[in-house]
């Protein structure tokens, strides 16, 4: 994800070269389609989502009525509204916690850790990242199932008391299990990208390190975690950006349920849109999403920019 | 700092790294055996191996249409993933080696639609294919994810192409090849790579994405792989050896070009750290 960052600043400064000369048509007529899907499905929808934010209109009723600021003010007072925005805030900071925690260890340990079998673990490690959520949040609500279930199975063995209602079915529970399930599936990617940073740290630091007597523990706390300190960055705000677009997770495992207690703001958009129908105060929502979105992107600009 | 002995800890890391993995195949491997058990056994012995290979959960799932959601979600990947790839290439190696006026306000165009999120575009989109007539069309999925799936591939291409060596295009001029031949027949062929793991990456994407499909797709004939799962799940409830036999069907494909692919999977995901 830096990486564009990173190529944005480098295309700044660089020009490109071409042996052919500068040619302006050719160069248009080659980005014109990617160009023209762009403003159709991206920039227009994203112009009309900030003015429908201001109308009140329906599914059903597409006659629009100018109600200016009012969705917004209604967002302020909107306790469901604030419930989604807290979780997904909980789903970042426990992502940070346990995706990038979890992972930086599974990476330290593949990279200097243990010499064989390393391509089957990554491979294994990597698995639920490939397979789609919905599969995955199927696969899960079996797992969780209070019947069949592997997790009451494994409670009842252990004496423990399992919640009333289900896994899911308990409004105080229900988010942590959606967050276990998404560090079962996505801490493999953490683990990734900080393997891949951590094979391009040089040797030689590590051997240094030994010669000044310090252990494995030791040099990782002092070699590897300062040189992986811009990666960490990156996974930090890649979990961040992540958390706030969550929905196929949550939908397919609690739909938002029971009550609102995992509503998250992704699903309160599509709840609001085409559940209930109210479009317009949909797009007030997704409008406040946007905000957060690119103030994230350009948290993420200026830190790729610093380090410089 | 703790001071141990160096065997202790390689054995712990081993123990950890080894639990971590059976973390993460239980419950695969019980998606797995789910799927071959019979109804009765599912309730009575869970977690345990099947007793016997029962197909029945496979034939029910099939006679119910997996196959139609199968086909659709392959004519939606190739003709997605194949759109993503040429426009994306196009685009990225103008940007990267052709010094064209306005190129710069174009590249912060891709950089800054890369960060928007698709739910927060969702109403007008919708708007927009209905007014196209392309509900419950595969036209209507393949399109939205061709623009979705340029911002990441163009970034990356470009990466690539910044890098590409100037010395080969220069032979070819001196050939006498024009400057459209050079990119088809010199500069493609030995992008190879990198055009794979785009392609990869992508594949995954749009084999698995399910809230554009979820929107547009309503009747049955249209219907993806991830829709008509959860569409698997309202219609046999709580009949977990159907649903865990569809949700296997559904994940071989990719798991089987995953592990084939892994080399360039994980390369095209390694771009976004670097």
């Amino acid at each position: 994800m830096t990486v564009l960052l990173e190529q944005e600043s480098a295309a700044r400064r660089a020009t490109p070269s071409s042996i052919f000369g500068t040619s302006s048509i050719f160069g248009w007529f080659m980005v014109l389609p990617a160009l023209s899907l762009f403003a159709l499905f991206i920039l227009v929808p994203f112009i009309q989502t900030l003015v429908y934010s201001l109308y009140k209109f329906g599914l059903t009723s597409p006659t629009k009525q100018f109600v200016g600021f009012s969705h917004y003010l209604e967002i302020v007072q909107d306790d469901v509204f604030w419930i989604a925005f807290e979780n997904n805030i909980i789903i970042a900071i426990t992502g940070i916690i346990l995706q990038i925690g979890v992972g930086l260890l599974l990476a330290a340990i593949l990279d200097r850790g243990i010499k064989r079998g390393k391509s089957v673990i990554s491979a294994i490690i990597f698995m639920p990242i490939v397979i789609s959520t919905i599969a995955i949040g199927l696969l899960w609500r079996l797992v969780f199932d209070p019947n069949t279930g592997m997790i009451e199975e494994l409670f009842f063995n252990m004496g423990w008391s399992t919640p009333m209602r289900g896994w899911l079915g308990d409004p105080d529970i229900a988010l942590y299990a959606i967050i276990f399930v998404g560090f079962w599936q996505y801490t493999g990617f953490m683990m990734i990208i900080l393997l891949a940073a951590m094979q391009g740290i040089p040797r030689e630091l590590y051997e240094a390190a030994k010669l000044d007597g310090a252990g494995p523990i030791l040099s990782f706390f002092n070699v590897t975690l300062p040189e992986l300190r811009n990666v960490l960055i990156v996974c930090v705000l890649i979990t961040v950006i992540s958390a706030f677009k969550v929905f196929d997770l949550v939908y397919v495992l609690t739909s938002g349920g029971p009550g609102n207690s995992t509503q998250v703001m992704g699903s309160y958009i599509v709840q609001n849109a085409f559940t209930i129908g109210r479009m317009g105060y949909a797009n007030a929502v997704s409008v406040v999403l946007l905000v957060i979105a690119l103030g994230l992107g350009i948290v993420q600009l200026r830190t790729s920019r610093r380090d410089r | 700092m703790i001071k141990m002995p160096f065997k202790t800890l390689r054995l712990m890391m081993y123990v950890f790294i080894g639990g971590y993995c059976v973390f993460i195949l239980t419950p695969l491997s019980w998606m797995v055996f789910t799927a071959f058990k019979k109804r009765g056994e599912i309730f009575a012995n869970p977690s345990g191996l099947p007793n016997e290979l029962y197909f029945g959960n496979f034939e029910r799932v099939f006679s119910s249409g997996i196959g139609t959601y199968f086909l659709n979600s392959l004519i939606t990947s190739v003709f997605s993933v194949t759109g993503i790839v040429a426009i994306s290439t196009l685009a990225a190696y103008a940007l990267a080696r052709i010094p064209f006026k306005g190129r710069m306000w174009v590249y912060m165009f891709i950089v800054a639609s890369y960060a928007v999120p698709l739910h927060a575009v969702l109403v007008p989109m919708f708007q927009l294919l209905d007014g196209f007539g392309l509900l419950n069309t595969l036209a209507g999925l393949i399109l939205p994810y061709i623009a979705f799936g340029i911002p990441f591939t163009v970034i990356l291409l470009y990466a690539f192409f910044l890098e590409f060596p100037k010395d080969l295009e220069e032979a070819a001029k001196l050939d006498g090849c024009s400057q459209l031949r050079t990119v088809f027949f010199i500069v493609l062929p030995l992008s190879k790579p990198a055009l794979l793991s785009a392609a990869i990456f992508q594949v995954v994407f749009v084999w698995n994405e399910f809230l554009i499909a979820l929107l547009i797709l309503t009747s049955k004939e249209v219907k993806t792989l991830p829709l008509g799962l959860t569409s698997f799940q309202g219609q046999y409830s709580s009949d977990w050896g159907a649903i865990m036999a569809a949700v296997l069907l559904s994940a071989l494909p990719i798991v089987a070009l995953y592990l084939a692919m892994q080399k360039h999977f994980v390369r095209s995901l390694t771009g976004m750290g670097k």
